[in-house]
Formats: structure tokens, C-alpha cells, sequence
């Protein structure tokens, strides 16, 4: 398990390649087949945006795709689901980015 | 740029595997369309193709066999595609699906339609359910089960059903320190009724043994009779007061207690996805134990739309078990339909899963009666509570809008924007309801005279030059 917990008793997880992902301009370690929120939870980034009216921190809710609360900007596209996309080597994640819908 | 086929199954978990294999296996022309990158749903959801697990639970053995036969039927795949809207096609009295991904078609054309969208976690909001560190089960699940990540250090479950019990489990097995179960619903006496019952289904109750005695073993308390009241923290979840409710999920004074965690997942059980059928007009009723709106089906599971069927969670609450044979018996309801299996083919079929699925669904009306949502439940949150987490609608907002005259959700989302966001509804609908009837409550508000959020296409937000560039290669708004 990722976060290293030491009371975990899962098998050891055969983690494919290890890649870097820069997240807001910061190289973090990801492994290919995990999701952009698995790859900032496991490196301990828990905002991924702030709301548009109060601007209050939000992260990952669902984790499946539903609730568009782990939106952040991917290589400059905006709104993003966190959840679903999956990492790749160099992938340019920014966190808290404002935009306009 | 688009495809024909006779049947497209949107939804490749349990329901849609099962609905796919037995119709394409027939001979009907299928396509079986999924947003995640492979087969399984959230039930079967996979570890990350490139990693390996070294021990398979048997729930994955089930799903990797599922997924063989899927791989061996002659039902064309899409994966990573988002269906973002479905319209009936004018000339040839069949359906026109709109994807959304790297590798899918924009059109499918498609003379039939299952739609096996599964479920989510029901939303309840309380005080800070907004902040991060507050998930629901399935990201907690998928998190642990299919990335190999814990979600945090100190966890607290919170919510009603059998779920908890199984998220529990697997944050503990991750190494999560577990503080304990918040299950709001009192399983004594209630639980004893429908014992019976209970006991028929011998792998369900091994399962949750099993997981019990992991608690147990882990020194978790699993606290019946309890809720989440609020959690607290600036950038993140610090501490989570619980507290004893009373039958009918209100906190009973007298029995707060502060818990220090950095993690509060919560699971209300399970509430059908909708969004699909609700957008393509099926007619919907309120049914509380499967989960609240779901779709009006014939014996076959045909929606009020000719040649529109829906199977598994997304149609009402049932659990797996149910979902594989709802698949089984609508893929071979299409099959009849399109001319592949004669009446006596598809009988002999359909007459082979009628028992099971009636234990199936005995079982399901119990879990669901059992652990229904709770009016309590939507009295957690504070007048400054966000209801709708997208456009951040107050309840004070929502009760202003009441006291103005609004009554139906459609007229709160018009004052307010409450279900306005790039969720469609899906996390507040049940929140805003619930404010709604409890604000009219000498006025006799039901949710039918309250209603459902109107779904309108786009279902999930897309780029305006990607909709503009579809719409211009075949455009489905034509003559409406």
C-alpha cells in the first residue's frame, strides 16, 4: 500500500513503471495505471481546487467519476476529473487553478 | 465517425457484462460502451491494468472469469467513453448514443438499449462534508482495491448497510488505524425480523463475518444506533463528532463524542443512476428501498420506451447477485426481441433464472427496508451547510426559496441554482428534497409532488468545440 502504512497486511503490490508527474511546477513520484487523485493523495495533496463562490478547499468525494468535485487542470486543459484520468510520464497537473466555465 | 448496431448496452459492470454476453452470444449485433478504461464497474473494479496483486479476493476471481466471457463474446467494446446524451432517431425508429473519448465513435446508431449506469454512494450533507478528507465508500474502496492507496492515517465509517462493514475491512487491511463504525441504523430489533432471511444467503453473511471478526479482531468498535454529526478542520478533516441517534436517525442529546481523524468516509448506502433514463424520458417512480427514483419496468425489465431496458443497480438497489441475472435475462429479453432466439429458446432461458432471481430480490427488499434512508439523515445539516456542492446552495438558501412559494425541485433550482453544477443534481437532489418536504411538512409534500431535477443533455460537461464538432457531423436536435 502507498503511504507506506505500517500496519498493512495486503500483499505487495507489483507497481508497474515508476514515473514523475510536476504538480503545480513540483516533481512527485506516480506509478503508470494510477489515477492523478491516487498519485496526489499518495504524495499527500488533499486540496485539488478551491470552490468558485467561497473559494473553500475541495478534494476527491466519490472517486468514480459522479460528483466533479477533483477537477484540476491537466497539461492546461481545465476541469478535469482527478479520479479517472490516469498518470503519464511528464503530465503537467496545476491544483487550484481558476477558470471559467 | 458513427456506428449501427441492433443492442448498446451503456454500462459495463455486472449487469451490463452479463446483458452484453447473453445477447451478442445469440447472435444480436451488441456494442457495450463504459467510461473506465476496462470492464467490471465499480463491483468488479479492477487493480490498475499494469499493476499485479499477489492475492485475489474471491469477488475479483468472479470478475476476472466474467470478463474472460466478455472478452470471448462477439459483442463489440468501448471503453473510456463518456455517454453524454441519448436521442431517438426520427426516421428509423431507433436510438442515437453520443460518446465522449480518445478512442470511442461520436454516434453509435442503435435499434435497442440497455442501460446498466449502476449506482453511487447516496450524498448526505452535514457540517464540513464539503472538506477534503471527507469521501464516500467507493472512493475509499477504489482507492485501496484498485490503486493500492490508503486514503489517510485515522479513519472514521460512517453511514447505514453492509458496505461499511466491507470498506471498513479493507481500510484496516491497508493499514488505515480504523477509530470506528458509525451505523446509523439500529440493527436491534428491527434486524431480528428479517434474520430468516439473512440466513438463506450463506456467502453474504460468511463475508460479513469475516469482516466483522476483522474489527473485532482489530479492537474497531461498530457502534449501531450511531451517526456522523459534524466534522471540523481549515484545509482538511481534523476531528468528526459522532453521536447516538434515535430510530429514525436524529441525534439524541447527551451522547457527543469528538473522534481525531484525518479521514471520515461515509457510506448511505447506494442511490441508482438515473441520469440516462431520466434525460430519455423513462417514466420513474419513488421507491425508498431500492434507492429512491427508478424506472418503471415491464416483467422482461422494459422501460415506458419501447426497446429501452434497464438492468442491474441503475434500475433499483439490489445488490450484484441480482445485477448478473437482471444482465442475463434482459440480454435474452433483446435477443427474443430482435429475432435471434425463438419464444421458446429465450422461455426455456428465462424460466432457468426466474427462481434465483426472486431469492435475489427478496434478499435486496430486506437489505433495503432494513437500512433505508433515514429522515434524520437529511436534518444533519446546519442552516449554512452547502447542499449543493457545485454551486454552493446554503440550506438557509433552499428554506428561503420555500418560504418564497418554490415547492417543486425544479422551482428551487430555479431560484437558487441548486443542482445547476457539473453534477447535474446527482450529489444534492436527495439533500434538497429532503429540506423541501421538511419546510412544507403541514402542506403534506411528498416526493412526488416535490419531483426529480429535469436531466438535459449534456450528461457530463464537455467542450463546447468538441459538441459544436459532433453536432455539426451529425446533428440529433433536428426537427426538435
Amino acid at each position: 500500500m502507498r503511504n507506506k502504512l505500517s500496519g498493512s497486511t495486503l500483499p505487495e503490490w507489483q507497481r508497474s513503471r515508476s514515473i514523475q508527474i510536476q504538480v503545480d511546477g513540483k516533481a512527485i513520484e506516480a506509478f503508470e495505471g494510477e489515477t492523478v487523485a491516487a498519485a496526489l493523495l499518495a504524495s499527500g495533496i488533499h486540496t485539488f481546487r478551491l470552490s468558485r463562490k467561497y473559494q473553500e478547499p475541495r478534494g476527491l468525494y466519490c472517486g468514480m467519476g459522479i460528483c466533479y468535485e477533483c477537477l484540476v487542470t491537466v497539461n492546461g486543459t481545465h476541469a478535469v476529473q482527478a479520479c479517472l484520468t490516469p498518470v503519464a510520464e511528464g503530465m503537467q497537473v496545476e491544483t487550484c487553478r481558476e477558470w471559467e466555465l | 465517425m458513427s456506428e449501427t448496431y441492433e443492442l448498446a448496452v451503456i454500462g459495463a459492470g455486472p449487469a451490463g457484462m452479463e446483458a452484453a454476453i447473453a445477447a451478442s452470444e445469440a447472435g444480436v449485433k451488441t456494442v457495450i460502451i463504459d467510461g473506465l478504461f476496462r470492464e467490471g464497474g465499480q463491483y468488479y473494479r479492477k487493480p490498475a491494468t499494469a499493476f499485479t496483486a499477489s492475492r485475489k479476493e474471491v469477488v475479483e476471481k468472479e470478475g476476472d472469469l466474467l470478463s474472460e466471457r466478455l472478452a470471448g463474446a462477439p459483442a463489440a467494446k468501448i471503453f473510456n467513453a463518456l455517454t453524454w446524451g441519448i436521442f431517438k432517431e426520427e426516421e428509423s425508429e431507433g436510438w442515437l448514443v453520443g460518446l465522449y473519448g480518445p478512442e470511442a465513435p461520436k454516434w453509435v446508431h442503435t435499434r435497442t438499449l440497455i442501460l446498466a449506469n449502476g449506482a453511487y454512494d447516496t450524498p448526505v450533507a452535514f457540517p464540513g462534508w464539503t472538506l477534503p478528507g471527507v469521501i464516500t465508500s467507493g472512493a475509499a474502496l477504489i482507492l485501496v482495491k484498485s490503486q493500492g492507496v490508503a486514503p489517510g492515517q485515522r479513519a472514521l465509517v460512517t453511514g447505514s448497510g453492509p458496505l461499511l462493514l466491507s470498506t471498513a475491512a479493507h481500510l484496516i487491511d491497508a493499514g488505515v488505524d480504523v477509530v470506528g463504525v458509525c451505523e446509523t441504523t439500529r440493527l436491534f430489533p428491527k434486524g431480528i425480523v428479517y434474520a430468516p432471511i439473512m440466513l438463506g444467503q450463506p456467502r453474504r453473511m460468511e463475508e460479513a463475518m469475516q469482516y466483522l471478526s476483522l474489527l473485532l479482531r482489530n479492537q474497531v468498535p461498530y457502534r449501531t444506533g450511531w451517526s456522523i454529526l459534524e466534522v471540523h478542520g481549515h484545509e482538511h478533516v481534523e476531528e468528526a463528532l459522532i453521536a447516538r441517534v434515535d430510530s429514525k436517525g436524529v441525534p439524541l442529546p447527551g451522547s457527543l463524542r469528538t473522534e481525531r481523524v484525518d479521514t471520515v468516509v461515509c457510506g448511505f448506502g447506494l442511490t441508482p443512476n438515473t441520469g440516462l433514463a431520466r434525460m430519455m424520458g423513462c417514466r420513474m417512480g419513488y421507491q425508498p428501498e431500492k434507492g429512491g427514483w427508478v424506472p418503471l419496468r415491464d416483467p422482461m425489465l422494459q422501460t415506458s420506451l419501447p426497446g429501452v431496458y434497464m438492468a442491474g443497480d441503475g434500475a433499483g438497489i439490489c445488490g450484484a447477485e441480482n445485477a448478473l441475472l437482471e444482465g442475463r435475462l434482459v440480454g435474452t429479453a433483446i435477443a427474443l426481441l430482435t429475432g435471434h432466439l425463438s419464444n421458446q429458446e429465450a422461455g426455456k432461458i428465462i424460466k432457468r433464472i426466474g427462481p434465483e432471481l426472486a431469492r435475489q430480490r427478496r434478499f435486496g427488499r430486506v437489505l433495503g427496508e432494513l437500512f433505508s434512508p433515514k429522515p434524520g439523515w437529511t436534518s444533519l445539516a446546519r442552516e449554512e451547510t452547502p447542499l449543493c456542492r457545485c454551486e454552493e446552495v446554503s440550506l438557509a438558501e433552499v428554506k428561503a426559496a420555500v418560504a418564497n412559494g418554490a415547492r417543486t425541485l425544479g422551482e428551487v433550482k430555479m431560484v437558487t441554482r441548486a443542482g445547476m453544477g457539473n453534477c447535474q443534481g446527482r450529489m444534492c437532489e436527495r439533500s434538497v428534497v429532503g429540506a423541501i418536504m421538511q419546510a412544507c411538512l403541514t402542506e403534506g409534500a411528498s416526493p412526488d409532488s416535490v419531483g426529480m431535477y429535469s436531466i438535459r443533455p449534456p450528461l457530463h460537461p464537455l467542450p463546447m468545440d468538441f459538441l459544436a464538432e459532433a453536432g455539426l457531423s451529425n446533428p440529433p436536435f433536428k426537427g426538435s
